[in-house]
């Protein structure tokens, strides 16, 4: 296992003071961040408080009203998803977004595409430095396959796997892009408790070998509380703690966002 | 403790472009595969000039180049609608575009160069390689094919900026609305053509004394174009037929094919890992349009063709969207299938040709039995109604080739078709759906049926029930080579070959 430093080194992806609105539905408002490189940092909360919209914000597919994002010391205000990958910024999805008519192999040789400099032109007449671009994101990609498992699997089509096997395909297809901090949206939903045991070990592997900044929303506890070495908790798009999994379980505010507030006459007590 | 320094941003460091460069292929092999494909575009024109042409009877030729222009269009249409999933109804009018610029470019361009009266006629100027007309002399290559040429590829790039420019606005539509737009483009392209003069004009001094912008309005307006020279020629057509099929498939196996496939599998999702989608969008446009307008100044010089705006509006668009829907949405070899198919079928119609029963029995009795193999779960009861009906046949009348073995084969062909219809691989789906073809035509013939008066019926009905029994189309997202692998329906259960040794590996070890 990792061990954790006491000093943080600085910040990989550093988000500040981000917030918007949906109609008068403030969805998430004044969000906050540091994640330094190597570092697995949990986003908790009940369902609705803005988890995935956090994500949304972060990868592009929203513009936020207010605040600004770093990765690496470079703004990614306003550019596109797409650019946002490539800066570095990798994610999955809640409800799996594969892409299920293409196999298991071209899922993840996609995510390469990116990473390629090569011209189209080349591509239709099959130039050397083309056939050695399409050679080296096979290597790379039947590398990724056969570090998760799925090598075996690499000519099915995506929509043709087991569950587990279709979230560990996400990740492998998220590393593909090769980034600097990788975004898991509930991993670990639909698994069984034994995948759960395996996906930790997973996600604990996947930082030592591709030295990236993981940020996790995850409803499994045992999974978040295990592996997280920081954790914020969200409520109605509010940052209601952050810290420790120790001090964030002590925290009067997460335990009465989860279970009720007993002060609160609405919740009975 | 050291200050990163703040420089100007450095390039990344690229480990993946690093690595393609150490697993380079070598220059000579990339130049033969460079060459090859334009060797073999000239091997099969030649081929089918020369020496297939002329043996044919006097009206297949033609059929063949409608088939080469038609899997030009529909393959060239595959690259929007099958690879990127964009919905484009206008692919006739990048057609359009590119017919009626290389058209004004021959006929004025070649009365400017050649300067005689007779500057549109083909007889007079073309040369060995272009025009189907026959029985002449004529040298190798003459001025009317170079400017045939150049007018082909012109027309081409007019269509390609045309493609930019409405791929340009369509941007951030999707769907319904990226197809009204398409929709909308077609029509404006029909109606500014059709709203220009009547005339054309004819007189050389005359011609040579109007500047281009305003020769480029004498287009025959809702006349058409008329007296544009036919060069059009298998060799033209299929020489260009066979690059396109080759781009198209090296573009689809490359990563900017998968790029494409990818924005039609998931926008989102591509667009989160990296794939620029408005720009590889834009880009499918473009070269489908490129192709299209080529295929469009082919079909200009046709022989025979009267280029007409109105022959080339929304319905044209449909029957190539018809193309690719049939071969299957992103297949090419598919899309060809289907334009080949799709441009006989009506003909055939029209005309049946002769039919060697016994030689189709065994086809279809072959494409049955692979059938019945290769789909999970075979039907029994098929199997025993077909057997029964042969076993009747040949009681009946002891021959294989009796009308009544056909039926009975025929039939049960059709009701694979129907009872199992998604899991028949592609090619032998269509090996009994040509089958049945012949045996309803065969019926006709015998009951006295003019089918001819039929054929727009039976096209359409033949469109219905391939929309009813297989809506991916006859390969789906699959080629030709590849179509017999058939996909289990389910997911398919975790091997069960014990849980510890299946568990233990998922793990990745550090």
């Amino acid at each position: 296992m990792t061990r954790i430093p006491s000093q943080p080194g600085p910040a990989l992806l550093d988000v500040r003071g981000i917030s918007i609105s949906f109609g008068g539905l403030r969805a998430v408002q004044d969000f906050n961040l540091t994640l330094p490189g190597g570092r697995l940092h949990g986003l908790i909360g009940p369902n609705g408080a803005g988890k995935t919209t956090v994500f949304n914000l972060l990868t592009g597919v929203y513009a936020p009203d207010t605040g600004t994002i770093d990765l690496g010391g470079a703004p990614l205000d306003g550019l596109k998803p797409s650019a946002r990958a490539a800066a570095g910024l990798a994610r999955t999805f809640q409800n799996i977004r594969l892409f299920p008519d293409l196999s298991v192999l071209d899922n993840v040789r996609i995510a390469c595409h990116l990473r390629t400099t090569g011209s189209m032109a080349g591509a239709m007449l099959r130039s050397a430095s083309n056939l050695g671009q399409e050679r080296a994101i096979l290597e790379r990609a039947r590398e990724l396959l056969a570090m998760f498992d799925l090598l075996d699997r690499q000519h099915e089509d995506s929509r043709g796997l087991p569950y587990g096997d279709q979230r560990r395909l996400e990740i492998a297809r998220a590393l593909a892009t090769g980034p600097k901090a990788l975004l898991l949206d509930e991993p670990a939903a639909g698994m069984n408790p034994q995948e759960k045991v395996e996906l930790r070990g997973l996600i604990r592997s996947v930082m030592e070998r591709f030295h990236v900044a993981i940020l996790l929303i995850e409803h499994d506890m045992g999974v978040v509380m295990d592996i997280c070495e920081r954790i914020t908790v969200l409520d109605y798009g509010r940052t209601i703690a952050e810290g420790t999994p120790a001090e964030v379980q002590r925290d009067p505010r997460v335990i009465a966002a989860y279970l009720g507030d007993p002060a609160d006459p609405a919740t009975g007590e | 403790m050291t200050l990163p320094t703040p420089t100007a941003r450095r390039e990344a460091p690229n480990p993946l472009m690093e690595r393609a460069a150490a697993l380079r292929g070598s220059g000579g092999m990339a130049a033969v595969r460079g060459v090859a494909p334009v060797l073999v575009a000239l091997a099969v024109g030649l081929l089918l000039h020369f020496a297939i042409a002329p043996q044919l009877p006097e009206f297949y030729p033609r059929v063949i180049l409608d088939i080469g222009i038609n899997v030009i269009l529909a393959v060239s249409l595959t690259m929007v609608n099958g690879f990127t999933g964009q919905f484009s109804m206008g692919h006739a009018a990048f057609m359009a575009v590119g017919a009626y610029t290389a058209a004004t470019l021959v006929y004025y361009g070649s009365a400017r160069l050649m300067g005689t009266a007779d500057f549109a006629s083909a007889r007079a100027h073309a040369g060995v390689l272009s025009t189907m007309l026959q029985g002449r002399e004529a040298a190798f290559f003459t001025l009317g094919d170079g400017i045939f040429i150049v007018a082909l590829l012109a027309g081409g790039i007019a269509a390609a900026v045309c493609g930019y420019l409405v791929g340009l606005p369509s941007l951030r539509l999707r769907g319904d609305y990226l197809a009204i737009v398409t929709l909308g483009f077609g029509e404006i392209v029909r109606v500014i053509i059709q709203s220009q003069t009547t005339d054309t004009l004819y007189d050389v001094e005359v011609i040579k004394a109007t500047p281009w912008p305003k020769l480029m309005r004498y287009m025959g307006g809702p006349v058409g174009f008329t007296g544009l020279p036919s060069y059009t020629s298998l060799f033209w057509v299929w020489s260009l037929t066979v690059v396109t099929l080759v781009v198209a498939f090296r573009l689809k196996v490359s990563t900017f094919g998968r790029a494409f496939l990818s924005i039609r599998e998931d926008e989102i999702a591509a667009e989160a890992m990296g794939v620029r989608t408005t720009t590889y969008k834009v880009r499918a446009f473009v070269i489908a349009a490129f192709f299209a307008g080529i295929a469009g100044g082919l079909y200009a010089h046709t022989i025979g063709i009267q280029l007409n705006a109105g022959e080339l509006a929304f319905m044209k668009s449909f029957d190539i969207i018809i193309m690719v829907v049939l071969g299957g949405m992103g297949s090419i070899s598919g899309a060809a299938i289907a334009a080949g198919i799709l441009t006989v079928l009506p003909e055939a119609l029209r005309r049946p040709p002769p039919v060697d029963l016994p030689w189709f029995l065994l086809v279809m009795a072959a494409a049955w039995v692979a059938a019945l193999l290769l789909i999970r779960r075979p039907k029994w009861w098929l199997i025993a109604v077909t057997a029964l009906g042969a076993a009747y046949a040949w009681w009946q009348q002891p021959t294989l080739a009796s009308p009544l073995m056909f039926w009975t084969v025929a039939g049960s062909g059709v009701l694979i078709l129907l009872f199992a219809g998604r899991r028949v691989p592609g090619l032998i789906g269509l090996a009994i759906a040509v089958t049945c073809y012949i045996g309803v035509r065969s019926a006709a013939e015998r009951a006295g049926i003019k089918l001819s008066d039929y054929r727009m019926v039976l096209y359409a009905l033949a469109l219905i029930l391939m929309m009813i029994l297989r809506p991916q189309g006859f390969f789906g997202v699959r080629e030709l080579w590849t179509a017999w692998r058939v996909q289990p329906l389910h997911p398919r259960r975790s091997r069960a070959e014990g849980g510890e040794s299946g568990t233990a590996g998922r793990v990745p070890t550090a």
